[in-house]
């Protein structure tokens, strides 16, 4: 087995900040090399070095079977280097044979030769043991089936080195299962991936060795054998980690939500009790109904059927605002489309939710700075003040602007749908420390997640969902890891 | 997470968040700066050549206010647009619009006979209704504004033509009450000419006026911002988002129907080339100010901004009596210039702080 690419001594600066400094790799044919470290440890300036997209600076060298290149993101691809983002790129209105060869179609005298380049993503495709249709359009793929287009891609290119960022972050784990085992498919011939998740158990899985990276720095290398997951852990966040999951318990009060034969779209017929400092997990794969679920009970979908009780009061939601006005908060997964105005400042986007509240007709923008401050301090926002814009914010202070602008609508219960999806290890954890903070309060928390281990430790009760349908709840020495597991796939529940 | 707050905490960060505050905290700052240096340069154009002569110049009160009731009927109208471009949406219909209210306010007078206030009901009303229509398609619907309001400019081009058989409606002066001089007597100190303020200059320093605290100081004005910024984030946080993008049209109505009977008190006639090119004049305006086409960005002030430096551009090219065909390329030339100015002046800072820090690196290495 011979060595693909290799990094000397590279590091990366960016005014005022020091991204990577002297990090040295190496990777080999039909090896997954992954790389590990929390938010802003230079995982992704890195990726953006390899992939043309940033230049190292003076000093850093690239090698590619041992020549020194300059890379450019054309080169970069030229000598087969794919990169496949977290974010998904991919021409949604064309087919999957379309997004592979985009811009490097195949020709006969001028024409597109559709026929050849079928022939080709098909040839691939069954390499892949998938069974997806080479003309189906990508939108209607899964992010799971999607990624599996853009591994594709770097088969039918004949690629050397492909690149994964963050590949399972909206993965159930079924499709978790999948893409790892196409990945040591397509290692048997010979290319080499650099791997990077948040997922230990992924890395486990599929790194043959694993680089830790820490504020910009390699604080280590293992090779397979010696891979250790508590050290690993401490590597990365350079604290305990036996301390992790470990939440306080609240003694729990009366009802204060109830939800009675609910039923609408996608979701079947659910019914379940929330008391007063109760944390209640929804597990289910993806696509169990479980987003669908919260839509629902937060009325920014209509309710064909059943009953929303709080505090012992039936009420209707017709749209998210009657939702609020009842006290709920409902804290989306995917923080940057559906929770945050990003180009606004803290301060405006704290005040918005609020404005079902307010019964002035007159507000001041001098007021809302005010309270966005309070909210800056109390939970800790790294930033000047709350005049700055939440764009220029990391992703954890993003999550944080988010918890302030609930908070400050005074709700009672909080639906937190994938908390910590795509959050380094310790703001996880200051997420958690929020939530039991609430429940200290006498708050209540559904908590939608698709980490086991996050669900098992975080719960006082599950409620576990399976094609829309609430398919077990369980509670105190019930939640465990099989447990959830044969109810979400459900063979021996039913 | 201690590192990562050390990481953020960097000086060197913080020093370059300063250099380019300044400019990316006040986004009004850039055509402010550009239309500021422009007058400067007209003025000292003129001061060079013709010195302080006794004849009206660009600086001169009654230039001033000539500038002024230029602007007033397209900045009525650019107060609405505003809005409309801030909740994320566009209308390319007000031109016509304002044709057709012209239109029916003339007839209304000189034709069917009835009353002054009940014509000029009537023409705000019409207009109020009609970008109703056109807001509760748009609101309730996935089509694009564009598209919509396109479809309005054709059909309302289309029922102008139709209400005046396709001529001119002629008044007899019964709107002058629009645009008496309110100063009557004061004269110009070096050129001793009439001083004019009519009413309508007055009504649209009211109407930005209040324009700008609605956005600013009300519950209404934060929503218009959220909803153009992220309408599903909106709707989320409890925004009824379809009455807010059909509110927008309808300030929008009453502000054309406004601007139009103001127009047609000047002209005195109701014809169909009236509000020919306002939509241009005044998404011009807008964008000149810095609202985003895509919405949630701008503010009255810079509308405020932007429409005085439009309205004396072409002011100033009268006076150096340019021929009117040079007159356009250069508009066309300045509204691309104060729009894409502020993105360079950021890549110009980026730039320099770049290079800094680069030499800042070598230094270090040299030692």
């Amino acid at each position: 087995m011979g060595q693909i690419l290799q990094l000397r001594n590279i590091s990366k600066t960016f005014p005022g900040v020091k991204a990577l400094q002297g990090i040295s790799l190496d990777l080999q044919e039909g090896e997954v090399h992954c790389l590990c470290g929390e938010n802003g440890a230079g995982k992704s300036t890195l990726i953006k070095i390899l992939s043309g997209a940033y230049q190292p600076d003076e000093g850093g060298e690239i090698l590619i079977d041992g020549q020194r290149v300059t890379l450019t993101p054309r080169l970069a691809i030229s000598l087969g280097i794919q990169t496949i983002y977290q974010e998904h790129i991919v021409f949604d209105s064309l087919s999957i044979v379309e997004n592979i060869f985009a811009g490097a179609e195949i020709l006969r005298a001028g024409i597109l030769n559709r026929r050849e380049m079928s022939r080709r993503t098909e040839e691939v495709l069954q390499y892949l043991k998938s069974d997806l249709d080479h003309g189906r359009k990508m939108w209607e793929l899964t992010s799971g089936e999607q990624k599996t287009v853009e591994i594709a891609k770097g088969l039918v290119f004949k690629h050397r080195v492909i690149i994964l960022d963050e590949p399972t972050a909206s993965f159930s784990s079924a499709e978790i299962d999948n893409l790892l085992e196409i990945i040591q498919t397509v290692k048997q011939s010979g290319i080499g991936f650099i791997y990077i998740s948040h997922h230990l158990d992924e890395v486990f899985r599929v790194g043959d060795r694993v680089t830790v990276l820490r504020d910009g720095h390699k604080v280590n290398e293992h090779a397979r054998e010696d891979l250790v997951k508590s050290r690993l852990i401490k590597d990365m966040i350079g604290r305990d980690p036996s301390t992790f999951y470990q939440r306080e318990k609240v003694e729990i009060g009366e009802p204060v939500f109830e939800a009675r034969n609910v039923c609408g779209k996608g979701v079947k017929n659910v019914s379940f009790v929330l008391r007063r400092g109760e944390l209640l997990g929804i597990s289910g794969m993806t696509g169990s109904g479980r987003s669908e679920l919260m839509n629902l009970l937060f009325g920014a979908q209509p309710l064909d059927f059943g009953e929303i009780r709080i505090q012992g009061r039936t009420v209707r939601h017709r749209s998210p605002k009657d939702a609020i006005r009842h006290k709920l908060c409902f804290l989306t997964e995917d923080r940057q489309t559906s929770g945050l105005f990003l180009p606004q400042t803290i301060a405006q986007n704290v005040a918005t939710a609020n404005l079902v509240n307010v019964k002035k007709l007159v507000v001041r923008p001098s007021g809302d700075v005010r309270t966005g401050d309070a909210y800056v301090k109390r939970l800790n926002i790294r930033t000047p003040d709350s005049r700055t814009r939440v764009v220029e914010l990391s992703g954890g202070n993003q999550q944080k602007v988010v918890l302030a602008k609930w908070f400050n609508t005074n709700g009672e219960i909080f639906i937190f749908d994938e908390p910590t999806h795509g959050i380094d290890v310790g703001s996880k954890q200051e997420i958690y420390q929020v939530m039991v903070d609430l429940l200290r309060q006498g708050k209540a928390v559904i908590m939608v997640s698709s980490d086991l281990p996050e669900v098992i430790s975080m719960s006082d009760r599950v409620l576990v969902m399976k094609g829309g349908a609430k398919v077990a709840e369980l509670s105190g020495a019930e939640i465990t890891e099989e447990n959830i597991l044969t109810h979400s796939i459900g063979d021996s529940a039913i | 997470m201690n590192q990562a707050v050390a990481a953020e905490r960097n000086p060197g960060e913080r020093s370059v968040r300063l250099k380019t505050s300044l400019f990316s905290r006040h986004e009004n700052l850039t055509p402010l700066s550009i239309f500021l240096g422009f007058i400067l340069i007209i003025v000292a154009l003129q001061l060079y050549t013709q010195g302080l002569h006794k004849y009206p110049t660009f600086i001169s009160p009654v230039n001033l206010l000539n500038i002024m009731q230029q602007v007033a009927v397209p900045g009525i109208v650019a107060v609405g647009m505003t809005f409309v471009m801030l909740s994320g949406g566009i209308d390319l219909s007000v031109g016509m619009l304002a044709s057709l209210v012209s239109i029916i306010v003339a007839s209304g007078i000189s034709t069917w006979g009835l009353s002054v206030t009940v014509s000029i009901a009537l023409g705000i009303g019409a207009a109020v209704f009609l970008e109703t229509l056109m807001g509760f398609i748009i609101s309730r619907t996935k089509v694009e504004p564009f598209i919509i309001t396109l479809g309005g400019m054709i059909t309302f081009q289309g029922m102008a033509l139709l209400l005046s058989n396709s001529r001119e409606v002629i008044l007899n002066g019964e709107l002058n009450f629009c645009k008496i001089n309110l100063i009557e007597g004061a004269k110009d100190p070096v050129t001793t000419l009439n001083l004019v303020i009519p009413p309508y200059v007055l009504l649209f320093f009211f109407l930005i006026l209040v324009g700008g605290l609605v956005l600013r100081f009300t519950k209404f004005g934060r929503r218009i911002y959220a909803v153009g910024t992220n309408p599903h984030a909106a709707y989320l946080a409890g925004i009824n988002v379809k009455n807010t993008r059909l509110s927008v049209y309808v300030i929008m109505g009453l502000l054309v129907g406004i601007g139009a009977t103001m127009l047609l008190s000047r002209i005195n006639t109701g014809i169909v080339t009236l509000g020919q090119g306002l939509e241009i004049d005044t998404i011009a305006m807008v964008v000149i100010g810095g609202t985003a086409l895509r919405g949630g960005k701008g503010s009255m002030l810079g509308t405020l901004i932007g429409i005085f430096f439009l309205g004396s551009i072409g002011n100033a090219m009268n006076m150096l009596r340019l021929p009117s065909e040079v007159q356009f390329v250069a508009k066309g030339l300045v509204v691309i210039i104060a729009v894409s100015a502020g993105d360079v002046s950021s890549k110009v800072t980026g730039f320099l702080a770049r290079r800094k820090d680069k030499a800042a690196a070598r230094r270090s290495i040299a030692i």
